[in-house]
């Protein structure tokens, strides 16, 4: 297992590409299910399923019934309530007296509590579950700082172009792929010449924009780069950063000119309603254009961002992981840990799916032979990158991510032409920031 | 003369039974105790906070910062000067604007003008509205969507016309939603001043063939004088402690950045930091000013 880490603890090079394809040669079989965890994780368990909607709450309620009918320990699931609340909350919902396992997400917002000493060391989880976990999601879960796993990764998504095929029919472009920038200017200026937006871009949250910016970089200036770049080891004022935001100018006469007054779910929209030709989102909201109609769903696409530099290709996506964790301050930390790693074997996954869940699993005992095009397509996607990064907020410095970065981009997208005022302001933010203890 | 004040104060001191110092005690003690540790505690702690360097979860993390967050806010915080900046509109603008409308509202209105029983009432509906309330309203009717997006004729997404991510109109846009409220708060103090006046002053006022204006300026504003304190002071706090209505409206992305929101921002969720307490102790300065002026004002005036 490689311990080959980070400051963010996803160099998941190439071990993801085999994962994201499903596991091949890894089906049935294999080694018997390990146990759920010791004698000591017995009893009931509280859980905190990080989601106010129906649907979400129906997969969590399914995942607590299923595990106290196959291990006797009683799950009382509740959800989070409003999810930017529970986010914003956290260290002092940690500290207080949280439920015994609660749904989270990998990289820095795990590790950061981890060395606080909030979050239950998972790492015998982790080697329970074996060669049902992608090795490249044991990294992506371990802790920079002690090597240590503090998340059981359960699900992800991939950050890329999303479109919809017809329109690129209509524009006599591959509706497969859009491979190269030219392609992508050709999707951009005609559906521009179509009247309708090119780029969709709603940046009221802050943080919508920052996967364009991370794409842009990662493309430009690659992975390497970019990790320095959110770590302090590259600087925002270099001449490669402020490239960068040269060349998201470039994408700013394509977009809606409310851009500031939509957030994702306004692109969304966009996307839905045909008003756009393409954008560049996490794939969670596909299940919506299902809702519309099996005819909407059929017609999205998603690729990964066309490249730039041949240097980089496509090399490297943003693939946020979700997961559960166990809280020290439960009530019962065994056993929160115990049924975070149910969550992420075969067991806990197979409950989740037949509730209804349709995110990609980070399991390699799972089938996905009966995955859709489009899901098929979303593993495609991860399985062409090399790197995996977990999204600029959460690579990245939270005091820095959400309040220096959000609206530095937003100040950006307004006006361009300060480019160089803004990084500026972003290095000497930087620079001033605490030590991170 | 000194003997008789101490005799009268003796009297009256001993004026109270011992219920009566019991209930003394609990009106005064109770609320000064419960201020004391839910107000003045915090705000110390949050005082001496801001010279840290602290993320808010383990105590033995702490360490001493000196003003390395007020260095920082001052030289390193892209958003403080704009934060601040839009502070100072919105006091300009609720300083000449909204209280000035307010109070001509309250004199048109305690003239009786024809209908002014509607225009008291239309006027002070949105004060019932907390400014969070105030702030769903208005996003909803500006939004993408919203009721004025299809009045103007723009119902679809794509082509909404940009409102509160327009940094050429929002700041007005925004200090209009908060003005909604804030004259009605105005015309409704001012009211209850005016009519404490007494009509007869007005009237030899006007018997001495004062104008309008002149009657207003000379005779009703100097004896409006408490009532003019307390809205300048409230005035100038609701403009510094602006929080809510911008909170709802952008959430904690700080799309139009102001003082309150760079606390809330800075010292709670994801991205703790003692940087907020600084922001905090800030703003507490700032607003502080105001309160110390009025309270040194009503008490001189108190002075026999």
């Amino acid at each position: 297992m490689s311990n080959q880490v980070n400051e963010n603890g996803v160099s998941r090079r190439n071990v993801l590409k085999g994962a994201a394809i499903g596991g091949i040669g890894l089906a049935a079989g294999g080694t018997l299910l390990s146990s759920c965890g010791s004698d000591a994780a017995d009893g009931p368990v509280t859980f905190t399923a990080r989601t106010n909607d129906e649907t979400g709450l129906k997969i969590a309620q399914a995942l607590a019934d299923a595990y106290t009918a196959e291990t006797g320990n009683e799950v009382t699931m509740q959800g989070s309530g409003d999810t930017n609340a529970f986010q914003d909350g956290i260290s002092q919902y940690l500290q207080g007296t949280p439920d015994d396992a609660f749904q989270w997400m990998a990289g820095f917002r795990t590790n950061f509590r981890a060395d606080q000493g909030l979050l239950v060391d998972v790492s015998e989880n982790i080697s329970n579950l074996g060669d049902q976990m992608p090795e490249g999601f044991v990294s992506g879960a371990t802790n920079p700082s002690d090597g240590k796993q503090y998340i059981i990764p359960t699900t992800w998504y991939p950050w890329g172009l999303h479109y919809r095929k017809s329109t690129m029919l209509e524009l006599g472009l591959d509706p497969e792929n859009i491979a190269t920038w030219d392609d992508f200017m050709k999707l951009l200026e005609g559906t521009k010449s179509k009247g309708l937006i090119g780029y969709a871009m709603g940046d009221k949250g802050g943080w919508e924009a920052m996967g364009t910016f991370s794409i842009l970089n990662v493309r430009m200036n690659g992975y390497d780069y970019h990790i320095d770049l959110l770590n302090g080891r590259a600087k925002w004022t270099d001449q490669e950063t402020i490239d960068v935001f040269n060349q998201f100018a470039l994408l700013i006469p394509y977009m809606n000119a409310n851009f500031l007054d939509i957030s994702w779910d306004g692109m969304r929209d966009l996307l839905l309603q045909k008003k756009c030709g393409a954008m560049m989102m996490g794939s969670w909201w596909a299940n919506d254009f299902l809702a519309k109609s099996q005819e909407d769903y059929d017609d999205l696409w998603i690729v990964p961002f066309p490249e730039i530099n041949p240097a980089y290709g496509r090399d490297s996506i943003d693939a946020p992981v979700d997961g559960v964790c166990a809280a020290v301050n439960g009530t019962n930390p065994a056993g929160g840990a115990a049924f975070a790693e149910w969550c992420g074997s075969e067991n806990g996954m197979l409950a989740a799916q037949a509730a209804g869940d349709t995110s990609l699993y980070a399991n390699t005992r799972l089938d996905t032979s009966g995955y859709d095009a489009f899901n098929k397509q979303k593993l495609a996607v991860i399985g062409e990158a090399k790197n995996v990064m977990n999204f600029l907020d959460r690579d990245c410095r939270n005091d820095f991510a959400g309040t220096i970065v959000g609206p530095a981009i937003q100040n950006f997208l307004k006006a361009p032409q300060d480019v160089n005022k803004i990084v500026d302001g972003m290095q000497a933010a930087w620079d001033a920031l605490p030590p991170l203890s | 003369m000194t003997t008789t004040a101490a005799g009268t104060t003796t009297r009256r001191r001993r004026a109270f039974s011992k219920g009566d110092r019991f209930t003394l005690a609990m009106f005064i003690g109770v609320p000064s105790f419960l201020h004391f540790v839910w107000v003045w505690i915090p705000a110390l702690l949050t005082i001496g906070l801001s010279f840290t360097f602290w993320n808010g979860v383990q105590l033995s993390n702490i360490r001493w910062a000196g003003l390395a967050n007020y260095e920082t806010i001052f030289t390193a915080s892209p958003q403080f000067y704009d934060a601040l900046r839009n502070n100072v509109y919105w006091l300009l603008w609720f300083s000449f604007i909204a209280t000035p409308l307010g109070v001509l509202l309250a004199y048109q209105i305690d003239r009786r003008i024809r209908g002014h029983k509607i225009y008291e009432s239309v006027y002070y509906i949105p004060v019932v509205l907390s400014l969070a309330v105030i702030g769903i309203i208005w996003r909803f009717m500006l939004g993408p969507a919203g009721l004025v997006q299809v009045l103007l004729g723009r119902p679809g997404i794509e082509e909404a016309l940009p409102i509160f991510g327009n940094y050429d109109i929002n700041t007005y846009v925004i200090l209009s939603i908060a003005s909604w409220r804030h004259i009605g708060y105005i015309m409704l103090l001012y009211l209850a001043g005016l009519k404490a006046v007494d009509p007869t002053l007005r009237e030899a006022a006007a018997i001495d063939g004062a104008t309008e204006w002149q009657t207003f300026r000379k005779v009703v504003l100097p004896a409006m004088k408490p009532v003019n304190i307390i809205i300048i002071v409230i005035t100038v706090i609701e403009s510094l402690r602006a929080f809510d209505l911008i909170y709802i409206i952008y959430g904690t992305s700080t799309g139009w950045p102001i003082l309150g929101m760079l606390v809330f921002t800075n010292i709670y969720g994801q991205a703790a930091s003692m940087l907020g307490a600084a922001y905090a102790v800030i703003l507490f300065l700032l607003s502080i000013t105001p309160i110390v002026f009025y309270l040194r004002t009503v008490f001189q005036d108190d002075k026999p």
